[in-house]
């Protein structure tokens, strides 16, 4: 590993191209079913998957590149090639000083979740895999400073896990996964017994599991009427985060991490003050219901010391909660290119919220615990 | 009234007496729909358990939730001669106020008393009427009562604004309100929609909060669907532990939807939602106001100094919170012991005061544990 900046972004985002899908799946097969963009009479791109528009309201997430933020592109030819080629990507990195990034997927849903809700497994399997083909043949195989993170079919799990194994030993390093997969398509709860086969894989293999907040619009409080469109954004950006509470709060109890104790667990996009209240929230909360006494050996706050990740961007004063999370459980991020990305002024905003901050904790933040976890 | 021990709880449930409703509601108006006690079966019993029973629906698990206020903490009590009046009669409730070193408390409701959806709004406003007449009793005994009153959500507004400054009138200073009404019940509008404009104004203008209690009735559709293979307990933990996601939620749908820049005035208290989630809810707020230019788009407060200005949060086991307080605004932060509750501090509530507040100034100490409440409620 070479650092030049002392910074890791955890939580980065590809934007898949128009070609991702139409250079890797047979036409011969797929035909109009396999994801590409189509132009709409008003001259507006959008992704179809299946015959379905994909849910994205432009044609890219791409905000932080564009010259006006709270505009997302509708034509591909105003996307700008920072986000979806890996060479112009690699500048956009150096600009920022930001010596490794931590890629999650767009088109394909934050979490995957775009191909896990497709009916046909078929259809959904060769999505996936051209994905993480793609990021391989041209992210990884570009630059080492690229940490690519597979998707995987949701269900059902042997292929799931035969993917996760296809694609780590092709290069990826952390294996992406709705956290409510049971509100996709009709799979058991996240918490059956029918997922071990997901949680002891990436324990086996050593590559972390990561739940990306957004992915389950249905736990995200929706701007109403009367939103002017940039408040809308904001709002839905600061919920979607907080969203993740619900999630935290199941797994913590779900024996999860009892049972698969080396397994490491990535909550992205998550920041990090409501974290550190719910962690100490949920060791008073579990005592208080007994659940010691129902066989739970460790407390919820040293099962998440153990095994579980938070990222962060904006965040302060929050940090001086860190200890509550754990210092060695933070992962700094810059969030490119979302809207609410750090870019191009990642250095200046990490350095203010990291200010108080011991030399070897910042270390810790910006760099080694990511390096740690993604075995840099 | 006077401070003696210098410890408010903001968040605590008020039971009303067997024959609150009873006594209160016509009975040849509404017959046996009247909220009322009565004998049932229950397979996990031997003996016979009474349960309370309104519009002919029988509620919940037990005759009361007050677990802290029996001898055996985890008991629910399953007859009403099981419940102690100290519980439900306000004379002898001031003894566990004493006992506990309490000055004063807010009393939110402890079933039934919080919503009456029976797709009725004549039986909906009596039973309402009823509760809050019951409940205003309590202030007129001591003014170490603080009750908060329920909303007919299902009358048309006038009526509502109507209770609101009736129920104010008998003694009143609050309100309790739903995080999202649209959610509970078909017809009924979000708290976004213009239609509640005359009860944020009236509110505001007789100077009492808007409150929401814990999930306010919201933290089931913001959240997973739950495990069916977790027991009871494990159950009761994770519903518990993600119900502050409502006020994270809630918090910038206040700021953002331009509400608390529209009443500047009127506060609004999230009570057992704890504090430390809220530094990381201002700090995206405000990083989002930033970023995006938000007071060219009328929301002209800088979002962390629109939560100072208005917005008030509860805590009782917590320390992390604590030593964000600055940050939270130590001016907006009440203590609560959640009476009788299961998860109440009752009645060693100093022990975990000194807990949270190992270390705190003692001017700070005053103002999270009596002041800011007695500023809000205007007790003093």
């Amino acid at each position: 590993m070479e650092l030049n900046h002392g910074l890791i972004s955890a939580d980065d985002h590809v934007q898949e191209h128009p070609r991702v899908w139409t250079d890797r799946m047979s036409k011969s097969k797929w035909g109009d079913r396999l994801p590409h963009i189509e132009r709409a009479a008003d001259g507006r791109d959008c992704w179809v998957v299946d015959g379905q528009p994909m849910p994205l309201t432009g044609v890219a997430w791409s905000n932080a590149a564009n010259s006006d933020r709270a505009q997302e592109p509708t034509r591909w030819e105003d996307v700008s090639p920072m986000v979806y080629s890996a060479p112009e990507r690699l500048r956009a990195l150096d600009m920022d000083g930001i010596d490794y990034s931590i890629l999650y997927p767009n088109v394909s849903g934050v979490a995957g979740e775009v191909f896990g809700k497709l009916a046909d497994a078929g259809l959904e399997l060769a999505c996936v895999q051209a994905y993480n083909d793609w990021l391989i043949d041209e992210w990884a195989g570009v630059s080492s400073r690229f940490v690519p993170q597979c998707i995987v079919p949701i269900w059902p799990m042997e292929q799931t896990v035969a993917e996760i194994r296809r694609a780590v030993a092709k290069g990826h390093k952390g294996v992406i996964y709705p956290a409510s997969p049971m509100e996709l398509r009709k799979v058991p709860h996240i918490n059956d017994s029918a997922y071990d086969p997901l949680w002891a894989v990436c324990q086996d293999l050593d590559v972390p599991l990561c739940f990306h907040a957004g992915a389950s619009p249905k736990i995200q409080m929706r701007p109403t009427d009367g939103f002017a469109p940039p408040v809308a954004a904001a709002f839905s950006s600061v919920v979607r985060s907080v969203s993740s509470i619900a999630v935290l709060a199941n797994f913590l109890i779900s024996r999860v991490l009892q049972r698969f104790p080396t397994l490491k667990v990535v909550f992205a996009e998550s920041s990090l003050g409501w974290g550190a209240y719910e962690i100490e929230y949920a060791d008073y909360q579990s005592a208080a219901d007994g659940l010691p006494g129902e066989g739970y050996p460790l407390k919820p706050s040293e099962l998440f010391h153990r095994q579980c990740y938070f990222t962060c961007w904006y965040d302060r004063m929050s940090l001086r909660a860190r200890h509550y999370l754990g210092t060695a459980n933070i992962l700094w991020s810059s969030n490119f290119p979302m809207a609410n990305s750090t870019w191009p002024n990642t250095r200046q905003h990490t350095a203010l919220s990291l200010v108080d901050l011991p030399e070897a904790e910042k270390r810790q933040i910006q760099w080694e615990n990511a390096a740690k976890l993604y075995s840099l | 009234m006077e401070i003696k021990f210098g410890l408010i709880s903001s968040d605590s449930h008020g039971q009303l007496g067997r024959d609150a409703y009873v006594s209160r509601m016509s009975k040849a108006q509404w017959g046996e729909r009247i909220p009322h006690v009565i004998e049932v079966c229950d397979d996990k019993y031997k003996f016979p358990v009474e349960r309370w029973v309104v519009n002919g629906e029988i509620q919940g698990s037990n005759v009361c939730n007050c677990p802290t206020a029996m001898p055996n903490r985890s008991y629910y009590p399953q007859r009403w001669e099981e419940v102690p009046p100290e519980v439900y009669e306000p004379g002898q409730r001031l003894k566990a106020l004493d006992r506990d070193r309490i000055d004063a408390e807010v009393l939110f409701p402890n079933g039934p008393g919080g919503t009456f959806f029976y797709d009725d709004a004549d039986f909906e406003l009596a039973c309402v009427r009823a509760y809050n007449d019951a409940l205003a009793e309590f202030r007129q005994v001591s003014d170490r009562f603080i009750p908060l009153a329920a909303i007919p959500f299902m009358s048309p507004m006038k009526t509502i604004v109507a209770e609101v400054e009736r129920a104010v009138s008998t003694g009143h200073l609050g309100i309790n309100m739903l995080g999202d009404p649209s959610v509970g019940l078909k017809g009924l509008k979000n708290l976004g929609d213009p239609s509640w404009a005359p009860l944020w104004s009236v509110c505001q203008e007789l100077g009492i909060g808007v409150h929401m209690h814990a999930s306010a009735g919201l933290a089931g559709k913001l959240s997973l669907p739950q495990w069916q293979g977790y027991s009871h307990r494990q159950s009761h933990c994770v519903s518990t532990l993600r119900n502050f996601c409502t006020a994270t939620q809630f918090v910038p749908f206040l700021i953002f939807s331009g509400l608390l820049e529209r009443y500047p005035r009127l506060n609004w208290v999230f009570a057992e939602t704890g504090l430390g989630w809220v530094s990381s809810v201002l700090e995206a707020c405000d990083f989002e106001w930033d970023k995006r230019h938000l007071w060219t788009e009328g929301i002209r407060t800088r979002p962390s100094d629109q939560f100072r200005r208005q917005i008030y949060v509860d805590f009782w086991f917590e320390t992390v919170g604590i030593q964000l307080r600055d940050y939270i605004g130590v001016d907006n932060i009440l203590w609560e012991s959640d009476f009788p509750h299961i998860t109440s501090t009752y009645p060693r509530s100093w022990d975990a005061v000194e807990h949270s507040l190992a270390g705190v100034s003692s001017a700070d100490r005053e103002k999270v544990l009596y002041r800011n409440a007695a500023r809000l409620y205007r007790l003093v």
